[in-house]
């Protein structure tokens, strides 16, 4: 199998998984945003805009204090707010916040999605 | 950096953390405004100002999410990690194998603990007044003296924040890393007032070596 072809296939498994977590409790939805298309699956669509930019400043930010700091390649960044928090990682290129109540065991996220 | 007695005990406090928890690398504390209160040795003034920019870029977009309390970044080498102690931020770069858990218990009780005890003993509240960037306007000929001239504006607006009656001296820093505290008086020529500038006599324009046009950080001392 080609890289390409097992790339797209890791997304698809991905898209699969993302399916699934997406209807756990306390998971209020994700972006998925690759270099030319963009999957987003939010449970308030009205907060599209915002989501997004949100998950923009938090892979510009991780990427920005990484290098400041010198931490090395980012594996995930995290935003917690006062009512919830975004989850954020690239995988196979593509770009993947996770958007969810504070409650929710973003580690466990991770190791769904075979992160850690 | 603030000098007073709360950047020291809290500078302090840093170093405790250190010692308690050696994967810590680098520490500062920042307020809200993005005014850094206190930092360790080993990070310097310019890597902690990139660091709040960051952080603030994300915290303007932050408002779906509630106020931004925490961001965590975890790299190949460390982590990255700020979170809100009281009403100031509290960065920190860790090891990779760092025990976060045990770090925010330890943060959680030491930061708040050491600026409750300070409240309780030092008399004025804990204001920061934010820099703010300034023109250079150089003031030239046999009478100027030593002090600078700023804005009436600017200057009752920091009386209002540190809740002073006046504010004599500013601190004054060039992006190109020269500071010094120099005497303030209002502007008093009323063709200049309001329009962002500092006037400085051209013998302090030397020591921060910087130019008429030029920016300047400009904060009480």
């Amino acid at each position: 199998m080609s890289a390409k072809n097992k790339s797209k296939d890791d997304i698809e498994i991905m898209q699969e998984k993302l399916q699934s977590i997406k209807g756990r409790e306390g998971i209020i939805g994700f972006i998925l945003r690759g270099s030319n298309s963009a999957s987003i699956d939010l449970k308030d669509p009205t907060k599209i805009i915002d989501y997004a930019a949100l998950s923009a400043a938090a892979f510009e930010a991780g990427q920005d204090m990484s290098a400041v700091l010198e931490i090395g390649k980012v594996d995930t960044i995290l935003l917690e707010g006062e009512e919830t928090k975004v989850l954020s990682m690239v995988i196979n290129n593509h770009r993947l916040s996770i958007f969810m109540e504070k409650n929710v065991d973003h580690n466990k996220l991770c190791k769904d999605l075979n992160l850690t | 950096m603030n000098k007073d007695p709360y950047a020291v005990a809290l500078k302090n406090a840093l170093t405790e953390i250190k010692k308690i928890c050696p994967d810590v690398s680098r520490s500062f504390i920042f307020t809200k405004d993005g005014v850094i209160v206190a930092g360790d040795s080993e990070t310097d003034e310019k890597t902690m100002e990139k660091m709040i920019r960051s952080f603030q870029s994300v915290a303007e977009k932050a408002d779906t999410i509630g106020s931004l309390k925490a961001v965590y970044v975890n790299g190949k080498k460390g982590k990255v990690i700020l979170s809100s102690v009281n009403d100031m931020y509290l960065a920190l770069a860790t090891s990779k194998n760092a025990d976060t858990t045990y770090l925010h218990s330890v943060t959680r009780v030491l930061i708040p603990t050491v600026l409750k005890l300070l409240e309780t003993i030092t008399p004025t509240p804990l204001q920061f007044a934010p820099s703010k960037q300034l023109v250079v306007d150089t003031l030239s000929g046999f009478f100027v003296g030593d002090s600078v001239q700023i804005d009436t504006e600017l200057l009752e607006e920091w009386y209002k924040l540190l809740n002073q009656r006046s504010v004599n001296q500013v601190e004054i820093e060039a992006f190109g890393g020269k500071a010094t505290q120099c005497k303030v008086k209002e502007i008093n020529d009323p063709k200049l007032k309001g329009k962002g500038i500092i006037r400085i006599p051209e013998r302090v324009c030397k020591t921060l070596e910087v130019k008429k046009g030029e920016l300047v950080k400009v904060k009480p001392a």
